[in-house]
């Protein structure tokens, strides 16, 4: 049979089966036969077809439409090789789409890490009601982003929001949250942040919990204080789970659309496109003014390539700061 | 254990089959899986209408729901409405939809601003011309609906005559007149100019009562550039000729001077939460009101006393806004809808509508109703709108300004470059309008 | 030589090895340390909880007041206004057509959910348990696909539910969403690890078909995992914006588009807008009520073996 659900386990070569197998093979043994083999292959299709059409084709497709001058209603035009992407790429729109995606990725990634491994070390204490604290840490991620965004923009409102009103209570100024660029940024990766600091925290805090206890018995011995065990044992052994968090959030970070979308009631990333992200960017090339499908393609694609490329970054970047604070003797404890 | 187990998967693989199948055939339509008959004019066949509106078009409204009067006239026919937001939202479901071919409502309402670049595709709509219908609008509102074969795709609804709206207590504390015939005649009554509102405006500002004159650049702007014949574009070949236009560029300097430089603005952007907030803080003491935008400010400064409305507009006269309804061909029950759009768009029952949500008449017959011109305000200081923006209306050139198909979104990017000088203060009046010829330039 | 530590036995033998060989000796299991918490632990987490629930309370704050006292109180008082019903009527009889959003979301959020739970355990059962040509690079594809960003496909995507007559339809949502890799990494994780294969065996010996064997042995075993790719997928499904959004359209919207639709009508009124998000989030809070402690579970569960 070459479809064979023993375990490896068993290596010992079989003996020679001269008796067993009769001549004649029946039909319902051929149909079992087929059954076996070919099962696999029809239980994993489901994904592989919904891939193929949702997942394949459109980033096939999107090179071809990128190719076209296409408009939203009028449909399919002539073919212009290059001209959407280098149409794009001479926006300025584009690049401040560009910069506002990076400067709102990095506002909510990199805080998010660090608040989310601080947490799972204040949640990896022996504590009562254990599940009660993780539920209330995880709460924001069942908010939708539209709704999320939708509160926090009434907080932070130029005039009459409650944060500028709090400042102003306290003698400070007014902060431009919907006109200036860098304040825009931090109020929506705020919100991004919001949503996904406890998810985070509850994926450390699982990566931290399998850490081996005699680890930290052995620090102790050594005498090791508690931030020194945190540092030393801790944070390198979370490695391969920072390098997960810190692929997926690059993944999700750079396509983010929702919050920025939802930020104000025109729907535009400000009028000097201060918080305009590239997915926005997208959506109004093809769905907005100028209804240019073939443009908005060219923006996919190029937004695919990025994220690849950062993606790629990131990975080495993180391994590569992980390995370096990780002790070059991490494995004597174990003995 | 198991068999409930078993019993679960294979319901939920069960359900899972049979819901999609009913999802992908009702949801999303307007009809009952019988007759989908095009041609049938049987009236008792229960149909469901869609209306798509946005904004407030006051067809139902709590205290009196035209389409429940629809349906008392016609019990086979429910209408079932559905609330686009704002016209700009709209205005993408549109064309999204009409792109997709399906999934508009039966019974569309449109805006002028975006009617030309429907224009182009007008064989997505069904043609409304009627006997029934024949000179119940103003010319302009036809002809501004019908394509070049003579197709007629759109039901006028209301037009937006402009006013000025002030707060009379603080024109006194001003020491400006209160009385609305009185201010009438400070911005110069029937010769009123922009620079004698402006005039005004730092007079009020010197004053001293420390609120900023008018409310926002970009809604001064519109009053401005709508008064203006061939703004943005060549009305003979559709061609953009906005970037070396002097006229625009005269409006756009002037208003953003008072604005920025004379500081006669709140700078806030409308429709913003800041703008609605601000109605209840004193935010500013006049603004442009076309009639639509009366029953805004009624309603975002509620129990807010001081509000009233003066006959006069700069210029002359103004119009902001106005709707059609269409019927796109996409529909199942195209004779059904265009009966029923005909029906809304009638005199009586736009003025019902202009009762409710001061959406202002584009029918002849409804501007002569004494029904109409007999209706009062009480936020307004019990101020006759009905009349007064009839006057505005009759005030009105007899061709509108002309608008193509990049119209909406060249006032768009104007909008974001006053934004940006007057709102969010990032750029200052000459290199703004570098950004915004740019933004014009990738249109084309 | 030191006997293996816990974890180690978790992966290899099972938690019930674990816990007991954690009993012998007088140790915890890993789940917590032995440090008894102080004081300020608990202090940072009430802090971190208020921050979590409060803009929820804040929303909820605006829903129950009225348009004019917003406007004039940007800072809310900490108790609620008195009107919060009212609001929510006016927002359930307004155009906006909320209880279609809901339900509308609810179908999609059902019908996502078990496909996607249904599809991913095949799949994951042919992975983990079955051997076959090009298993291993099939699963790495899966991975792979992981790293495909959704909104690339958005412009093609629209292009054939346009050509299918499906947009303003909920199948153009459902559908693109009926598998996902994640969801076959975690079936076949799970599957991979709690499916023994003596139990396959003996239902082969038994003359059982495969798909009888997937009926009667996968699925069961399966649960747990199930029941939380459930959750997930719901819990993605229901909060989804961006697709929806563009494919469904005012007519036919979801909750998150309907939401949205509040937000942008000229006449804002600010109560009306909170009281539908606080609306809208109401039911995913009610289900992480009854489900999150599986939430938090699956989250966890998924780490460690990821």
């Amino acid at each position: 049979m070459s479809t064979s659900t023993t375990p490896h386990l068993d290596r010992r070569p079989t003996p020679p089966t001269r008796d067993r197998d009769p001549r004649r093979v029946g039909l319902r043994q051929k149909l079992g036969r087929w059954d076996v083999k070919l099962s696999p292959y029809l239980y994993i299709s489901p994904f592989f077809i919904l891939f193929a059409i949702v997942g394949l084709f459109p980033l096939a497709y999107t090179a071809y439409v990128s190719m076209h001058k296409w408009h939203l209603i009028g449909g399919q035009g002539a073919f212009v090789g290059f001209d959407n992407f280098a149409f794009v790429l001479q926006q300025p729109n584009f690049w401040r789409a560009l910069r506002n995606t990076f400067s709102i990725f990095l506002l909510s990634s990199v805080p998010q890490i660090f608040i989310a491994i601080i947490l799972a070390a204040v949640l990896d204490a022996n504590l009562r009601a254990r599940t009660f604290w993780r539920m209330g840490v995880l709460l924001p991620y069942v908010v939708a982003p539209v709704a999320v965004s939708l509160i926090f923009s009434k907080l932070f409102a130029d005039q009459h929001g409650m944060i500028n009103t709090m400042l102003n209570n306290i003698g400070l100024d007014s902060i431009r949250w919907h006109a200036d660029v860098l304040s825009s940024h931090i109020a929506i990766a705020t919100m991004v942040n919001f949503r996904w600091i406890g998810y985070n925290t509850l994926i450390f805090l699982a990566a931290m919990q399998a850490v081996p206890r005699d680890l930290y018995e052995a620090a102790i011995l050594d005498g090791a204080a508690r931030m020194r065990q945190f540092f030393s044992i801790t944070v390198p052994m979370l490695r391969p789970t920072i390098i997960f968090v810190v692929v997926t959030s690059t993944i999700g970070g750079l396509q983010i659309f929702d919050e920025p979308r939802m930020y104000d009631q025109l729907g535009q990333g400000g009028s000097d496109r201060q918080w305009m992200t590239v997915t926005m960017y997208l959506y109004e090339l093809g769905w907005g003014a100028q209804k240019s499908f073939g443009r908005a393609a060219a923006v996919a694609w190029i937004l695919f390539l990025i994220i690849i490329a950062v993606g790629i970054v990131n990975f080495s970047l993180t391994r590569r700061i992980s390995t370096d604070s990780a002790p070059k003797s991490g494995r004597k404890a174990k003995r | 254990m198991r068999k409930t187990t078993r019993k679960m998967w294979a319901a939920a693989a069960g359900v899972t089959g049979i819901a999609l199948l009913a999802t992908a055939c009702s949801s999303g339509g307007s009809t009952t899986p019988a007759a989908t008959d095009k041609a049938s004019t049987a009236s008792t066949e229960k149909i469901t209408l869609k209306v798509a509106t946005f904004n407030e078009f006051g067809y139902n409204d709590p205290a009196g729901s035209l389409y429940d009067a629809y349906t008392k006239l016609h019990p086979n026919i429910t209408i079932e409405p559905v609330k686009a937001a704002t016209s700009n939202e709209a205005r993408d479901n549109m064309n999204t939809r009409l792109a997709a071919g399906s999934g508009l409502s039966d019974v569309e309402a449109i805006e002028v601003d975006w009617l030309p670049e429907l224009l182009q595709y007008s064989d997505k709509f069904v043609d409304l011309n009627s006997d029934e219908t024949k000179g119940r609008w103003l010319d302009y509102k036809v002809s501004q609906a019908t394509d070049s074969t003579g197709r007629l795709i759109g039901y006028g609804t209301d037009i937006g005559p402009e006013v000025i709206a002030y707060r009379a207590d603080l024109f006194q504390a001003a020491g400006l007149p209160t009385d609305r015939a009185e201010v009438a005649k400070l911005f110069g009554g029937k010769d009123a100019t922009w620079d004698k509102y402006f005039e005004v405006g730092k007079q009020f500002a010197a004053a001293g009562t420390n609120v900023p004159f008018f409310d926002s650049a970009g809604a001064t702007y519109q009053g401005m550039i709508n008064q203006v014949q061939d703004a943005y574009e060549n009305p003979a070949d559709n061609t953009i000729t906005v970037a070396d236009s002097k006229e625009v560029k005269d409006i756009y300097t002037k208003v953003l001077t008072a604005a920025k430089t004379d500081n006669l603005s709140a700078h806030l952007g409308q429709w913003s939460d800041d703008w609605v907030a601000a109605f209840q803080n004193n935010g500013f003491a006049t603004m442009l009101a076309p009639g639509w935008m009366l029953g805004v400010i009624s309603g975002d400064a509620k129990g807010v006393t001081g509000w009233d409305i003066a006959d006069v507009f700069p210029g002359g006269a103004g119009n902001w806004g106005g709707s059609f309804l269409t019927v796109p061909a996409q529909g199942a029950h195209p004779e059904e809808a265009k009966a029923l759009a005909a029906w809304l768009t009638a005199p009586e029952q736009q003025i019902t509508a202009f009762k409710f949500k001061n959406t202002f008449p584009s029918q002849v017959d409804a501007l002569t109703s004494p029904d109409l011109l007999g209706v009062t305000d009480a936020f307004f200081n019990n101020a006759p709108t009905g009349q007064i923006l009839a006057n505005r209306a009759k005030a009105l050139p007899a061709t509108p300004p002309f608008k193509g198909p990049n119209y909406f979104a060249i006032n768009d990017a104007m909008g974001q470059a006053i934004s940006r000088v007057d709102v969010e203060q990032t750029d200052d009046i000459a290199t703004s309008w570098t950004k915004f010829t740019d933004a014009v330039s990738a249109l084309g | 030589m030191s006997a293996p530590s816990i974890p180690v036995i978790q992966q290899t033998a099972g938690r019930g090895a674990a816990r007991a060989a954690a009993r012998r000796r007088h140790i915890s299991t890993g789940a917590g340390s032995d440090r008894r918490a102080s004081w300020v632990t608990y202090a940072i987490l009430v802090v971190v909880l208020l921050l979590s629930a409060y803009p929820l309370y804040f929303a909820f704050l605006l829903a129950s007041s009225n348009a004019g006292a917003i406007a004039q109180n940007p800072i809310p008082s900490l108790l609620p206004h008195g009107e919060f019903f009212d609001n929510v009527h006016r927002v359930l009889t307004s155009d906006i057509q909320f209880w279609k959003a809901f339900r509308n979301s609810v179908v999609v959020a059902v019908l996502t959910s078990a496909s996607v739970v249904l599809f991913s355990t095949l799949a994951g059962f042919s992975f983990a348990k079955l051997r076959f040509r090009g298993r291993g690079p099939l699963l790495v594809f899966v991975i792979a696909t992981m790293a495909v960003p959704t909104q690339l496909g958005v412009v093609p995507l629209f292009i054939v539910m346009s050509q299918l007559h499906w947009t303003g339809k909920l199948t153009a949502v459902i559908v693109p969403g009926m598998v996902t890799a994640f969801g076959v990494f975690w079936m076949t994780q799970y599957l991979e690890s709690a499916l023994p294969y003596e139990l396959i065996e003996a239902a082969r010996v038994d003359g059982a078909s495969m798909i009888q064997t997937f009926y009667h042995i996968a699925l069961p075993a399966a649960r747990p995992a199930a029941s939380m790719l459930a959750l997930f997928t719901f819990v993605g499904s229901w909060t989804n914006f961006f697709w929806p959004f563009i494919v469904l359209g005012s007519s036919n919207p979801t909750l998150p588009v309907a939401v949205q639709l509040l937000q942008s009508s000229y006449f804002k009124d600010m109560s009306l807008i909170m009281a539908g998000v606080t609306l809208s989030v109401v039911p995913l809070v009610v289900v992480f009520i009854f489900a999150g402690r599986q939430l938090v579970a699956g989250i966890m569960q998924g780490a460690v073996k990821g």
